[in-house]
């Protein structure tokens, strides 16, 4: 049974490496994922607090989050087919019409 | 009677009302067909046949409708037609109250205006005629037309003027006749002296026709119309009124009726050429001699003694206008008659012989007999045309040499010219029983009543005056008849043993000439038919037409048939008493013919004719020299007007321009500079401080911007990276709290 404090590290390691990808990663793809990574690490979060009191409802948060994850996937991917058909590209580099 | 005559007009009436309008427009339209296409037509004899046809229709429609008129009641004698209503004037406020008078394009065809429309339409058909072989060299040179459709277009606005049945009609053919003269004065136009005769003659018009206009106006603000047969009918009424009041002044009928006589004199003393607009005449003579005789002595000169015969009803009621018809016309016939005396130009002793027939025919009118006057205008016109066609003749045949003294002798050469001429120069001599004697005795003699029947002294000064004149008059028209037909031929190349010729610019147009053979030594022959025929019509006429009004004096010869023609037409102002033949009319006649006017030509052959050498009269000039030299220089009168009107004008209106170019122009360019400089200023303004505070405000926030696009990257992870940022300054803030 691992201790509180490595299920916290654990988390936060991941979270780290969910946080550096979707700021230095360029493929939008890629970024998509450390995004789940980065949920992920919240989930693992809520369910080691929720061991860590005895109840359930950190338990109940991270279905949720499971469940909202998997549509925001569907919203996500669709979107990258959106911006690759329009703009040939799914690297965020190249994508800057925002710029001043 | 009456019946009868009712009937008569009833059925000739529509004829002639439908045909009246043709007389003056006949010859406007041969103006205009030959003003328009005569450039282009080859053959002159075209421009020939129109002009002389339509004058010529003109004519014999004038005949019919003087022979319809002959066959009516006196009273009756009267058509008119109204062709269009030329324009409204819609209300004006005249004494009578507002009144909607319409200005129409109307004919009047009477005794008065049917003689003269006869007159016009007749001697201007002979005139039109000679100048077929006289304007014989302008048909080479393509201004043959022109001249024709000048003398057509005159004949139209002197129709205008005698045929109008109102004012405005009338002043347009007073224009209209003004405009011609001027135009055919300055026919030659390429000679400066012509076009500025023709000037002289046309601004001297007009200030005459500013008093015509005047008067015109005057009567219209009185009577409130201006057709002359609502004008006579309504006399009776204004003169009933106690008293005018017109523009604040108020005055008897009678003193406004003089302010019209007199201002409408000064219209005619301009047309009619007398003291003090006379001076344009003499000049005129530089037209063609056709127009000479035309316009300036049968035709437009008397559209001033015939404006007044019209205007007899304002003339009876005025005395004081009347009075100086009288006095201007006097001397006028006196003084001319003098400068007629010492000129050597045959056209120039013709010209002012015109300006003192003219003075007579005022001095008639001046003396209340208008049928006397107008009858001298109708014999005048006879006999000074013949006059002026036979120098014309003349003229031409001595190659446009015009100085008596270098002509004579051509009574052998040319025996039709000098046979006409002759009978003309008795005429106005006032010989029995030559037309002269009858017109200008009954003159005289109507003068000489005015003081003999208890008038005024100014009648017996003006009758004296005119006396003198008529002395004058046979005196210089013989000079001029000896001067040109007796004695031998004195042209160029001929011998001239007294030495009499003087150098003339005939050599000069002898060089130019050439064309058509060398005349050094050239014998004047007569000139081809269609010249000497009009003329001796004329002069024919000048015989016969005095019988057409013999004095009540002489009635056994016959009546006075044109007096009894004009009578109707005047105003009456009382029942007329046929008074006995005083015996010293018979004596004045006697005398005037047997003694007075014989005398003077005796004298003038005397001093011409008998002696070859001409040495009285140059005995005369050599005693006499200052006297001589004031009447050949016409009294200075031309340089009197130079230097107290013209030249004080000119220099006036040389001020005027100074003060247009200095200080109008000054005015306008100064503003235009200012608003010119204004316009720079404002336009720096714009660009530097408006602009510029614009653009300042722009700059400052491109700069400023400039800091703040750098955040703007436009990728999604700086963006990101920043909420991250954000996200964790948050966290750490909470953690400290």
């Amino acid at each position: 049974m691992p201790s509180m404090n490595a299920v916290l590290f654990l988390s936060f390691l991941l979270f780290s490496v969910g946080v550096a990808g979707v700021l230095i990663r360029r493929n939008v793809l890629i970024i998509l994922m450390c995004v789940e990574l980065m949920l992920n690490a919240a989930n693992l979060n809520l369910v080691a607090f929720a061991r860590h009191s005895g109840t359930v409802n950190g338990q109940a948060f991270a279905l949720l989050v499971m469940g909202l994850a998997a549509a925001e996937v569907a919203i996500g991917l669709a979107l990258v087919v959106a911006l690759y058909r329009k703009k040939d590209t799914i690297q965020v580099d190249q994508i800057n019409l925002l710029k001043g | 009677m009456i019946m009868q005559s009712t009937v008569s007009s009833a059925l000739s009436l529509p004829i002639h009302s439908s045909v009246l309008w043709l007389i003056p427009f006949l010859p406007l339209f041969g103006a205009i067909l030959n003003g328009a296409t005569g450039r282009w037509v080859k053959s002159s004899k075209l421009v020939d046949a129109i002009a002389l046809g339509s004058v010529a229709l003109s004519f014999l429609l004038v005949l019919c409708c003087f022979a319809r008129l002959l066959g009516q009641a006196p009273e009756n004698r009267s058509v008119n037609q109204t062709l269009w209503t030329w324009f409204d004037l819609g209300g004006a406020h005249v004494l009578g109250g507002v009144t909607q008078n319409t200005m129409a394009w109307a004919y009047k065809f009477d005794p008065l205006s049917g003689a003269m429309a006869l007159l016009v339409t007749g001697v201007g058909f002979l005139i039109h005629l000679f100048s077929t072989g006289y304007m014989g060299e302008e048909r080479n040179n393509g201004t043959y037309y022109r001249f024709m459709a000048y003398l057509n277009l005159f004949v139209f606005s002197m129709l205008n003027l005698v045929l109008g049945a109102n004012m405005i009609i009338m002043f347009l053919g007073w224009e209209g006749v003004g405009l011609c003269s001027y135009l055919l004065i300055g026919f030659y136009f390429e000679k400066e002296f012509c076009a500025i005769a023709g000037k002289k003659a046309f601004v001297t018009n007009r200030i005459g026709d500013f008093g015509f206009l005047v008067g015109f106006f005057l009567i219209f603000m009185v009577f409130g119309a201006t057709d002359f047969d609502t004008l006579m009918g309504m006399t009776r009424g204004i003169l009933a009124m106690p008293q005018i009041t017109l523009f604040g002044i108020t005055h008897a009928p009678t003193w406004w009726f003089n302010l019209i006589g007199c201002c409408l004199f000064l219209g005619a003393c301009g047309k009619s050429a007398q003291i003090p607009l006379y001076v344009w005449l003499p000049d005129a003579m530089a037209g063609p001699t056709p127009v000479s005789a035309l316009i300036h002595a049968a035709t437009m000169v008397t559209s001033g003694l015939y404006m007044i015969t019209r205007m007899n009803f304002i003339y009876i009621n005025a005395p004081v206008a009347l009075t100086l018809v009288l006095c201007i016309g006097s001397l006028t016939a006196l003084v001319a008659a003098s400068m007629g005396l010492a000129q050597y130009d045959i056209k120039k002793v013709l010209a002012y012989s015109t300006v003192s027939q003219l003075g007579f025919m005022f001095m008639g009118m001046g003396a209340g007999a208008f049928s006397a006057g107008m009858f001298h205008v109708f014999t005048h016109a006879f006999f000074k045309a013949a006059l002026f066609l036979g120098s014309g003749s003349v003229i031409l045949a001595c190659h446009h040499e015009q100085d008596m003294r270098n002509l004579g002798g051509l009574r052998k050469h040319m025996p039709w010219t000098f046979a006409s001429m002759g009978i003309a120069t008795l005429a106005i001599a006032g010989i029995f029983p030559f037309s002269g004697f009858f017109s200008k005795d009954e003159i005289l003699w109507k003068v000489f009543e005015g003081w003999y029947a208890g008038g005024s002294v100014l009648s017996l000064a003006a009758w004296i005056m005119g006396m003198v004149a008529a002395f004058m008059t046979a005196f210089y028209m013989v000079r001029l008849m000896v001067m040109t037909f007796f004695g031998e031929y004195r042209g160029a190349g001929h011998s001239d043993p007294y030495g009499l010729t003087v150098p003339s610019e005939v050599a000069h147009h002898a060089a130019h000439d050439d064309g058509h053979g060398h005349h050094e030594v050239h014998v004047p022959s007569e000139v081809p038919w269609n010249m000497w025929l009009p003329v001796a019509i004329l002069a024919a006429l000048a015989l016969i037409g005095g019988f057409l009004n013999i004095p009540h004096s002489l009635h056994w010869i016959g009546s006075s048939h044109f007096t009894a023609w004009i009578t109707p037409l005047l105003f009456q102002t009382g029942p007329h008493v046929h008074e006995a033949v005083p015996a010293m009319e018979y004596l004045l006649m006697a005398v005037a013919t047997l003694v007075w006017a014989p005398g003077a030509m005796a004298l003038a052959w005397w001093f011409y004719g008998a002696d070859p050498t001409w040495s009285k009269p140059k005995a005369f000039v050599q005693r006499f020299p200052v006297l001589f030299r004031w009447v050949n220089a016409k009294y200075y009168v031309d340089e009197f007007y130079e230097a107290a009107f013209i030249g004080p004008c000119k220099q006036l209106g040389a001020q005027l321009w100074a003060f247009d170019s200095l200080a109008v122009d000054g005015m306008v360019n100064g503003a235009a500079r200012f608003t010119l400089l204004a316009g720079h200023a404002s336009h720096w303004f714009d660009a530097k401080i408006v602009d510029g505070l614009v653009n300042l405000v722009a700059w400052i926030l491109q700069q400023v911007s400039l800091g703040f696009r750098k955040f703007q990257s436009g990728r999604v992870q700086n963006y990101a990276f920043v909420m991250f940022l954000g996200f964790l300054v948050f966290a750490f803030w909470k953690f400290l709290a």
